[in-house]
């Protein structure tokens, strides 16, 4: 084949160069066009028809005849404006000069960083983009209508003894447990998980997390009990309980399957089985995502704080207690 | 009546109750001291070769002779429905090991559920 591409670097040059300019000029030949452009025009349309090397050594010749001429470069002297800052083509003197600086063809060192740069930045905004999006679906799935609703209103008290309902969570992230504090290993291990997630989103994220852990054995669980047991986990934990019915009806609106009886006497030993799940509720109190043992606190503080990261809504940064 | 969980009066061993006479809810020294008791005494029928401490008769009678010391110790520590639950457990655990041994042997996968996936 013959050595064609003479103008693929230069017309890359001037297009790197000043892109805008020499689109526009691409597009209305007028007096204003520079030599380099009309001849980057000229050997365009050549491209479009391979030529014989002989037409090259031609063109070449012709090169050398407009070289010295000053006149012939600038058809309108008011437009002497630099394509690229590279040897000219046709400074260029021979046939050599020219095959040699053509030889690499488009390919050189800036060419190929700012490849592999773009390329780069492409992939990780694009797996950055991809995995807000999953979040984003994740949070949207229990928003809107016909959807299967995970928690809702609620009236308990909290381990000062004080009404604590639903509308208590709002503007701030709630991250809710179910336990009791007469569990005997794998609620104290998720409570301390929690405190961990607790601290870890606090750091990234500020004050904008209220861990609230709900008990599902009301007859043994009183605030003050509640606030005995939390206090050795963390402070912000807020501990509620109340009557077996309200107990009964938030544990069913947060599906939480628990074997508390109705009826206990005083002093009778029992334990629950209950479900264990972190429940994630936006600052509306709509269900965001659930958490289940097998997430470490690291994970579940990142799929926590990734999510607090996504709201664009207003987020409560006071002290609950405050 | 007035529940003072905290109020009670303390005993000297074991945890303590309320005054309504259920267990306190044992706060994290009570409930170290309640595993330390219990991994004494597992490791006891561990070292007897003692699988069962709570379901078959003969069983029971046989860990109560090894390490009735340390079974003793271990009710002491931790509340009724808590020794129940973990001398359950570990037949429930040894169960599982030896079904997993069992698929392993066999050239099966155990998908458990770990670490969740990267999302």
């Amino acid at each position: 084949m013959a050595p064609p591409c003479s103008c693929l670097p230069g017309a890359l040059n001037a297009l790197k160069a000043t892109p805008l300019r020499s689109a526009r000029q691409w597009a209305t030949p007028s007096a204003r066009r520079t030599f380099a452009s009309s001849q980057a025009f000229v050997l365009r349309t050549q491209l479009r028809n391979p030529i014989p090397v002989n037409a090259i050594k031609s063109r070449a010749s012709i090169l050398e005849y407009h070289a010295p001429g000053n006149g012939v470069r600038n058809i309108g002297q008011q437009s002497q404006r630099p394509f690229s800052n590279s040897t000219s083509r046709w400074k260029l003197k021979t046939i050599e000069q020219v095959r040699a600086r053509n030889k690499g063809g488009p390919f050189n060192l800036t060419a190929a960083v700012l490849f592999v740069a773009s390329g780069a930045g492409l992939w990780a905004y694009f797996s950055y983009e991809k995995e807000r999006m999953a979040r984003q679906r994740i949070a949207e799935q229990t928003k809107g209508v016909g959807r299967p609703k995970v928690g809702g209103p609620f009236d308990l008290i909290d381990h000062n003894g004080h009404q604590f309902t639903h509308e208590d969570m709002h503007g701030k992230y709630a991250l809710v447990y179910f336990g009791f504090t007469h569990c005997p290993d794998i609620c104290p291990d998720e409570l301390d998980k929690m405190a961990d997630m607790i601290d870890k989103v606090k750091e990234r994220c500020g004050n904008v997390i209220l861990p609230v852990m709900i008990t599902c054995d009301p007859a043994r669980d009183t605030p003050a009990v509640l606030k005995e047991y939390l206090k050795e986990f963390h402070p912000d934990i807020v501990g509620l309980t109340g009557t077996y019915e309200n107990v009964k009806a938030v544990c069913k609106a947060y599906r939480v399957y628990f074997s508390t009886p109705p009826n206990v006497k005083p002093g009778q030993d029992y334990l629950v089985d209950h479900s264990i799940y972190f429940y994630l509720m936006d600052p509306e109190g709509d269900f965001v995502e659930a958490i289940g043992r097998n997430f470490t606190s690291e994970q579940a503080a990142k799929v926590i704080s990734d999510h607090i990261k996504d709201w664009k809504g207003p987020l409560n940064k006071k002290d609950y207690w405050a | 009546m007035v529940w003072l969980p905290w109020g009670s009066s303390e005993k000297k061993d074991g945890p303590p109750k309320t005054a309504d006479g259920a267990f306190e809810a044992p706060n994290r020294t009570n409930r170290a001291k309640c595993y330390a008791a219990r991994d004494a005494f597992f490791d006891c029928l561990d070292a007897n070769n003692i699988l069962d401490s709570i379901g078959d008769k003969q069983s029971v009678l046989a860990a109560n002779k090894a390490c009735g010391k340390l079974n003793e110790e271990f009710e002491k520590n931790c509340a009724h429905s808590w020794v129940e639950y973990f001398k359950k457990q570990r037949i429930v655990n040894f169960q599982k090991e030896q079904t997993i041994k069992k698929i392993e042997a066999e050239g099966g996968e155990i998908f458990a559920p770990g670490a969740p996936t990267k999302r």
